[in-house]
C-alpha cells in the first residue's frame, strides 16, 4: 500500500445544491464519524489536496472554477462526487442554468448516490477513491502518464464554446415587461 | 607623510580641474581617473600602514603655522558662503548662526594663532587602524559612488526641466572636495584642522542638497546647515574652551587625558565635541536634515549617508571613547540619545514607503547605535561600534545607488512600486536584495556587530539598553523583511528595463557589492588583524566576544547565501509551472485578475504592512525630539550644577567577561548530524503524538501516531509543480539552516546565534512565500514577519538573561553550574513559554499559518507550496518544535545528569500546556499578538535583567 492512501488529503466545493450533503460533509468530520481517523484533513486548498470533493450540480457559473481548482490540483488526484446533484444533477437536473453532474466539467472516479449522501457513505467512497489514489500514484512513480477520463462531449463545446445561456425571454435586456 | 599629502591633495586637485573643464567627455576622464588615483592611493596607505599601528607625523613648526593660517582663512571663507546664502534666501537663523560662528572662529583665531608658531603642534598627523579603515572607506566607496555619479547625473540632467543650468561640473567637484576634506578629518590630530574639515563637509553638503535650487531643495539645504552649524558652533566653543583651559589642542592629547586629573577640566568640551559628533551624525533631536537630504540627487544621498559626512560624527564619537568611560555624565548622554534614536527611528521606518526615506531612518537608527556603542566606551564596545561603520557603510551604499538607478528605470522610489523587480530588473534587484540581507540577516556583518553591541550592553549591565535594543532590533527585521518580499516576487512575464543602466552605475554597485561580500568573508581577518590590534593599542586589552570557530560558520554561511541569492543555484526549470491560486475565479494569472461578484473583473493586490497606527512618523517624532533634547539639556545642567571632580568620577558597572566554552568546528559540525538525524524523527513523532493528543480531547479518535510521517512521504511522490521555479530553493536553505541552528544548540555553541539562524530560517520561507506574489501566501508571509517582531524581543532577552546568569552565551556552560538557570530567570521562563505558543504557530497566535480549519487565509504562508517543497517545510516544523523545547529544557539543567530527567519532563509538561492552548483559544488579531507579546517581554525583561544585574552589586 503506498503511502498516498494513508495521507488522503481533501478540498471541498460545493456546486448548485441544498446544501444538504455539505452538512453531511462537515458531519464526518465531526468526533462521532472522524474522518481524520484515516488521515484525511481538509485542507481547503487545491494545491495540498489529493481528493477533489464535490456536492451539488454543475452550472454555467461554476464549472470554470470546478475546472480550474481540479487543473490546480496536482497528480495523483482522484474526484469523488457526493450526493445525486453531484452525481447527475439531481433534482436541479433540469434548472435552466444548471448542466449537470460533475462528470459534465471533470473526470469523475467515484460517484456516491444520496439525497442527502450520508456520512457513512462519503468515508466508504473516500477510502475506495484512496485505492485509485494509489494506483495514479505508482503509474506516476513509474513516469507513465496518467489519462484522464473523457468528460461529456457536448459539455466541451457548451464551456470552450459561448455558453448556451437559457435565459427566460422576459429577462433578456430590452424585453418588456408584462403589467 | 608623503600620502596622507596626496589624499588630501589629489581629490582637491581633481575638484579644481572639474570646474576648468566642463564638458561631458573632459568630466568623465577626469573623475574615473580622480577615483582611480583616490582608490589606488588610499588602498597604497592601508597597506603601508596597516601594520605599523599608531604613528604621528612630524611638521615643522613653522609649515604647521602656515596651515593654520589657510585654515582659519578656510574657515572665514566658509562663513562667507553661507552668510551670503542666508542673505539671499533671507533666511534669518542661518544668518544668526552664521554670524555667531564668523566671530567664533575669528575669536578663536585670535587666540590660537596669535599665540604664535612656537605653540603648534610637533607632531599634528597622525594614523592608527581607525584611520586606515576610514581611509578605505572614503577611498573606495566614496570614490566609486563619484563614478556612479557620472552615469547617474546624466539621467538626472534628462529629467529636469528644460533649461535647467547643466551644473553637473560642479556637483562632481562638490564630491571630490568632500572626500579630500573627510581626509582632513580623519587625520589631523590638530583639532583645528579637524574643525575647518569638518566645515567643509558641512558647507558641501548645504550646496549638494540645495543643488537644483528648488524651494524645497534649499529648505532641506537651510535645515542642514542650521542644525549642523549648532553642531560646529558646539565644537568651535569646545576648542576655545581646551585653549583658555590651557590643554593642548590636539585630539590624542585630551584622549590621553583620561586616565589623569586634567580630566575634571574637559567635562564640558567633551559634552559639546559630543553634541557636536551627535548633529553630524543625525541623532535625534537633530535628526531631521538626513530626512531632509533625501531631495537631494542620489549621490549625495549615498555619499551623506554612508560613507563620508555621518561617519565623521560618528568617527569623532568613537575617537573619544576613553573619555566617556571617565566622564559619565558625557557617556549618558551620548548612549541614551544614540540607543532612543536607534529604537525610535527603527519604529518609524516601519511606517515609510518611500524607499529613500526607509533608508535615511534606518542610517539614523544604526547611526544610533553606532553612537551608543561609542558612548559605552569599553574596548567590546568600539569593536561592535567599528564593524558597525564598516557593514553600514557598504551595505547602505549599495542600497543607495540600486534605489538611485530604479528610481531612473522604473519612474519611482516608492517600495509599492518594486512590485516584481525581481524579473524587471534582475541584476539590479538580486543586488539590492544582497544589500538588504546585509543589513539585517544573520551571518552578513551588520548582525555580527549588533550581537557584539548587545553583548557589551549586556556585559557592562546595561538594561535599558539592552531592552531597546531588543525591541528596536525586531523593529528592523520587520521593515527589511517586507522590503525583501516586495523584491522577491516573480513574475513570470514581464519586459526586463534594465537595459538603460550606465556602465558607471553598473561598476559602482558591482565594486561595493564585492567590497560587501568581502567584508562579510574577511570578516574574522579584518577583526584580527585591524580592529583588535586597534583596540588593544587603545586600551590595553582586546576583546574577545564571539568564538572564532562561530565566525568561521558564519563566514562559510554569507558564501552559502550569496551563491542561492546571484546564482542560479537551485532554481528548478524542469518544474511544471502552474498559476497562484486565485479561489478557482482567476481571469489573468499573471496580473492576478480574478472574477468578483456581480460580474466585475477585480485584482488581487497587496500592499505593504506600515502599521501607520503604531510606529507612525506623528506619535513618535515629538516623543523622541522631547526625550533627546530634555537628555541633552539635563547633562548640560549637570556639567554646569556639580562639581567637575565629581563628574569625571569615572563610570561604575561589573563588568563581565564573556566566557568562550563552546566546542570547535568539529563539535558542531557532530552536533548538527545529530541533530539532523535525530530531530526530525522526535520532532514527527511528536506532531504525531500532537494530532493524536488533541484529537482526544475534542473527542475523537485521531489519526495514526506515525501520519506525519505518511503525509511528507506522500508528498515527496507528487507531482512536483511550482509557480516560479525559486520558493523550493528559498525553503531549502531554511531546511538546512534550521539543522544548522539545532546543531550549534545541542553541541553546546553559542545561544545567540542559534537564535539568529532561526530567524534566518524563518526569514526564507517568508521570502519565499512573497516569491509567489499570491494574495493568499503573501498575507500570510506578512503575518509571519510581523510574529518575528512580536517574538524577537523576548528571544533576545532571553539570551541576555542567561548570559548574566552563566557568564557566556554557549550553552555547553549549563553543565558546569552548581543550580539551573530557572532559579534566577524566572520572569524570562515565563515569557517563553508565552512566546512559544507564537513561534510553534498554535492558536491564538496562528495568524500565519494554521493546522486548523479554520483558516481564511486559506493556508497562509505555504499555499502556494506543494509537493517536495511543502514537505520540506514540515519536516522544518518539526525540527523547530523540538528545538524549541529544547530552548524551554535548558533552563532546567544543570551539572548533575539527573537534570536532564527533568528537563525533559519539563519539556513534556510544556508541550502538554502548548496543545491545550492550542485547543482552547480562538484566534486572536494581529494588534494582540504583537501588544501582548511585547508588553510580556518588557514586563519579564524588565523585572528580570534587572534582578540580575543588580545582584553583584548587593
Amino acid at each position: 500500500m503506498g503511502y498516498s492512501s494513508k495521507s488522503p488529503w481533501l478540498i471541498h466545493y460545493d456546486g448548485s445544491s441544498c446544501n444538504g450533503c455539505d452538512i453531511e460533509v462537515l458531519d464526518s468530520m465531526m468526533p462521532l464519524y472522524d474522518i481524520e481517523r484515516f488521515g484525511i484533513i481538509n485542507t481547503g486548498n487545491p494545491k495540498h489536496a489529493d481528493i477533489f470533493l464535490v456536492t451539488g450540480s454543475i452550472n454555467h457559473q461554476n464549472v470554470k472554477v470546478v475546472r480550474e481548482i481540479y487543473d490546480q490540483m496536482t497528480e495523483p488526484k482522484v474526484v469523488v462526487a457526493c450526493g445525486i446533484c453531484a452525481c447527475t444533477g439531481g433534482v436541479f437536473r433540469d434548472c435552466y442554468n444548471v448542466l449537470g453532474g460533475v462528470d459534465k466539467a471533470i473526470p469523475v472516479d467515484m460517484y456516491v448516490p444520496g439525497c442527502a449522501v450520508r456520512p457513512e457513505n462519503i468515508i466508504d467512497a473516500v477510502l475506495k477513491a484512496v485505492d485509485i489514489l494509489d494506483e495514479k500514484a505508482k503509474k506516476l512513480a513509474a513516469g507513465e502518464t496518467i489519462e484522464k477520463r473523457e468528460v461529456g462531449a457536448s459539455l466541451h463545446e457548451a464551456v470552450d464554446g459561448e455558453l448556451p445561456v437559457r435565459q427566460p425571454e422576459h429577462t433578456k435586456p430590452g424585453a418588456k415587461r408584462e403589467a | 607623510m608623503g600620502l596622507i599629502a596626496f589624499l588630501v591633495a589629489a581629490p582637491l586637485i581633481v575638484a579644481a580641474l572639474l570646474m576648468l573643464f566642463r564638458s561631458n567627455a573632459q568630466r568623465k576622464v577626469i573623475t574615473v581617473a580622480g577615483a582611480l588615483v583616490t582608490g589606488v592611493a588610499s588602498v597604497a596607505f592601508a597597506a603601508s600602514y596597516l601594520a605599523s599601528g599608531q604613528v604621528f607625523f612630524e611638521l615643522s613648526q613653522d609649515t604647521s603655522y602656515l596651515i593654520s593660517i589657510v585654515m582659519t582663512a578656510i574657515d572665514i571663507l566658509l562663513c562667507a558662503v553661507i552668510l551670503w546664502f542666508a542673505v539671499r534666501y533671507k533666511n534669518r537663523l542661518a544668518l544668526v548662526l552664521g554670524l555667531v560662528q564668523t566671530v567664533g572662529v575669528i575669536l578663536f583665531a585670535n587666540m590660537a594663532l596669535g599665540a604664535g608658531a612656537e605653540h603648534m603642534l610637533v607632531e599634528p598627523l597622525y594614523t592608527d587602524q581607525l584611520s586606515v579603515i576610514m581611509t578605505l572607506i572614503i577611498g573606495l566607496v566614496g570614490s566609486a559612488i563619484c563614478v556612479y555619479a557620472l552615469g547617474y547625473m546624466k539621467d538626472f540632467q534628462h529629467h529636469e526641466p528644460a533649461g535647467a543650468p547643466d551644473r553637473r561640473h560642479f556637483f562632481s567637484a562638490l564630491m571630490f572636495l568632500f572626500l579630500s576634506a573627510m581626509y582632513v578629518i580623519i587625520f589631523s590630530d590638530n583639532l583645528e584642522w579637524m574643525f575647518t574639515g569638518w566645515e567643509i563637509t558641512t558647507t558641501c553638503s548645504f550646496l549638494m542638497i540645495g543643488y537644483t535650487r528648488t524651494e524645497e531643495a534649499m529648505k532641506s539645504a537651510f535645515r542642514q546647515i542650521i542644525l549642523n552649524m549648532i553642531g560646529g558652533i558646539a565644537f568651535l566653543f569646545a576648542l576655545i574652551l581646551i585653549h583658555v583651559a590651557g590643554l593642548e589642542l590636539s585630539l590624542s592629547a585630551i584622549i590621553a587625558d583620561a586616565g589623569t586629573d586634567a580630566v575634571a577640566l574637559l567635562v564640558l568640551p567633551v559634552l559639546l565635541l559630543s553634541v557636536a559628533g551627535l548633529t553630524k551624525a543625525a541623532q535625534m533631536p537633530f535628526h531631521t536634515w538626513l530626512l531632509g537630504a533625501m531631495v537631494a540627487p542620489t549621490p549625495t544621498s549615498a555619499l551623506l549617508h554612508s560613507s563620508t559626512m555621518v561617519k565623521a560624527g560618528v568617527f569623532l564619537l568613537v575617537k573619544l571613547a576613553p573619555l566617556y568611560m571617565a566622564i559619565p555624565v558625557a557617556s549618558t548622554m551620548v548612549v541614551t540619545i544614540g540607543g532612543v534614536t536607534f529604537v525610535l527611528c527603527s519604529f518609524m521606518a516601519i511606517s515609510q514607503s518611500n524607499a529613500k526615506r526607509v533608508l535615511a531612518y534606518s542610517t539614523i537608527a544604526n547611526l544610533g547605535l553606532i553612537s551608543a556603542c561609542a558612548g559605552v566606551g569599553t574596548p567590546e564596545a568600539l569593536w561592535a561600534a567599528i564593524f558597525l561603520i564598516i557593514f553600514h557603510t557598504v551595505s547602505k551604499s549599495i542600497l543607495f545607488l540600486c534605489v538611485g538607478t530604479v528610481e531612473h528605470r522604473i519612474g519611482s522610489r516608492n517600495i509599492e512600486d518594486m512590485d516584481g523587480l525581481f524579473d524587471r530588473l534582475p541584476h539590479l534587484s538580486r543586488f539590492m536584495m544582497l544589500g538588504i540581507m546585509g543589513m539585517f540577516v544573520a551571518p552578513f556583518g551588520m548582525l555580527i556587530s549588533k550581537w557584539a553591541t548587545l553583548v557589551s550592553f549586556a556585559e557592562t549591565g546595561n538594561v535599558v539598553f539592552l531592552i531597546l535594543l531588543a525591541f528596536g532590533s525586531a523593529a528592523t527585521f520587520f521593515f527589511w523583511a517586507k522590503w525583501l518580499g516586495k523584491l522577491a516576487g516573480v513574475i513570470q512575464k514581464s519586459t526586463n528595463v534594465e537595459k538603460g543602466v550606465h556602465r558607471s552605475e553598473w561598476f559602482a554597485i558591482g565594486f561595493i557589492a564585492v567590497l560587501l561580500l568581502g567584508c562579510c568573508l574577511g570578516l574574522p581577518l579584518i577583526s584580527i588583524d585591524v580592529v583588535t590590534p586597534y583596540l588593544s593599542g587603545q586600551f590595553g586589552s582586546s576583546p574577545e566576544l564571539i568564538g572564532i570557530d562561530n565566525l568561521i560558520l558564519m563566514v562559510v554561511i554569507v558564501a552559502f547565501i550569496a551563491i542561492v541569492l546571484l546564482t542560479p543555484f537551485g532554481r528548478d526549470t524542469k518544474k511544471r509551472r502552474v498559476s497562484v491560486y486565485l479561489s478557482g475565479a482567476t481571469v489573468n494569472s499573471e496580473t492576478r485578475t480574478y472574477q468578483g461578484s456581480m460580474g466585475f473583473l477585480r485584482n488581487a493586490t497587496k500592499r505593504n504592512w506600515y502599521l501607520d497606527g503604531i510606529f507612525g512618523e506623528k506619535r513618535l517624532k515629538p516623543l523622541g525630539q522631547i526625550l533627546c533634547t530634555a537628555v541633552l539639556l539635563m547633562c548640560f545642567a549637570a556639567s554646569l550644577i556639580f562639581d567637575p571632580e565629581v563628574l569625571a568620577g569615572g563610570s561604575f558597572f561589573v563588568e563581565r567577561i564573556v566566557l568562550l566554552v563552546g566546542p570547535d568546528l568539529v563539535g558542531i559540525l557532530i552536533g548538527v548530524v545529530v541533530f539532523a538525524v535525530l530531530a526530525p524523527i522526535a520532532g514527527c513523532l511528536l506532531d504525531g503524538l500532537d494530532r493524536k493528543v488533541s484529537a482526544r480531547m475534542q473527542g475523537r479518535v485521531g489519526p495514526k501516531l506515525l501520519q506525519p510521517y505518511y503525509d511528507v512521504r506522500k508528498l515527496l511522490a507528487k507531482e512536483q509543480v511550482t509557480v516560479n521555479g525559486v520558493d523550493e530553493a528559498y525553503v531549502s536553505c531554511a531546511i538546512i539552516f534550521v539543522m544548522l541552528a539545532g546543531g550549534l544548540f545541542i553541541s553546546g555553541s553559542n545561544l545567540l546565534m542559534t537564535i539568529f539562524l532561526v530567524t534566518l530560517a524563518t526569514l526564507f520561507v517568508i521570502i519565499s512565500a512573497f516569491s509567489g506574489r499570491s494574495p493568499y501566501a503573501d498575507t500570510g508571509a506578512d503575518r509571519e514577519c510581523l510574529q518575528v517582531m512580536s517574538y524577537e524581543p523576548m528571544l533576545m532577552i532571553m539570551t541576555v538573561g542567561f548570559f548574566t546568569v552563566t557568564q557566556s552565551f554557549d550553552t555547553a556552560v549549563l553543565f558546569q553550574l552548581d543550580r539551573p538557570i530557572i532559579g534566577m530567570l524566572l520572569p524570562i521562563f515565563f515569557g517563553l513559554l508565552f512566546i512559544l505558543t507564537i513561534k510553534l504557530r498554535k492558536s491564538p497566535f496562528d495568524l500565519s499559518y494554521s493546522h486548523h480549519a479554520h483558516q481564511e487565509i486559506v493556508k497562509g504562508i505555504t499555499t502556494e507550496m506543494n509537493g517536495r517543497t511543502l514537505a520540506k517545510v514540515e519536516v522544518m516544523h518539526w525540527c523547530e518544535s523540538i528545538l524549541f523545547l529544547m530552548w524551554v529544557g535548558m533552563f532546567f539543567v544543570w551539572n548533575n545528569p539527573v537534570s536532564i530527567v527533568v528537563a525533559l519532563v519539563v519539556m513534556a509538561v510544556v508541550w502538554f500546556l502548548e496543545v491545550l492552548t492550542d485547543n482552547n483559544f480562538a484566534r486572536v488579531k494581529w494588534q494582540t499578538c504583537l501588544g501582548s507579546a511585547w508588553l510580556v517581554a518588557l514586563v519579564a525583561g524588565v523585572v528580570n535583567l534587572f534582578y540580575v544585574i543588580v545582584i553583584p552589586f548587593m
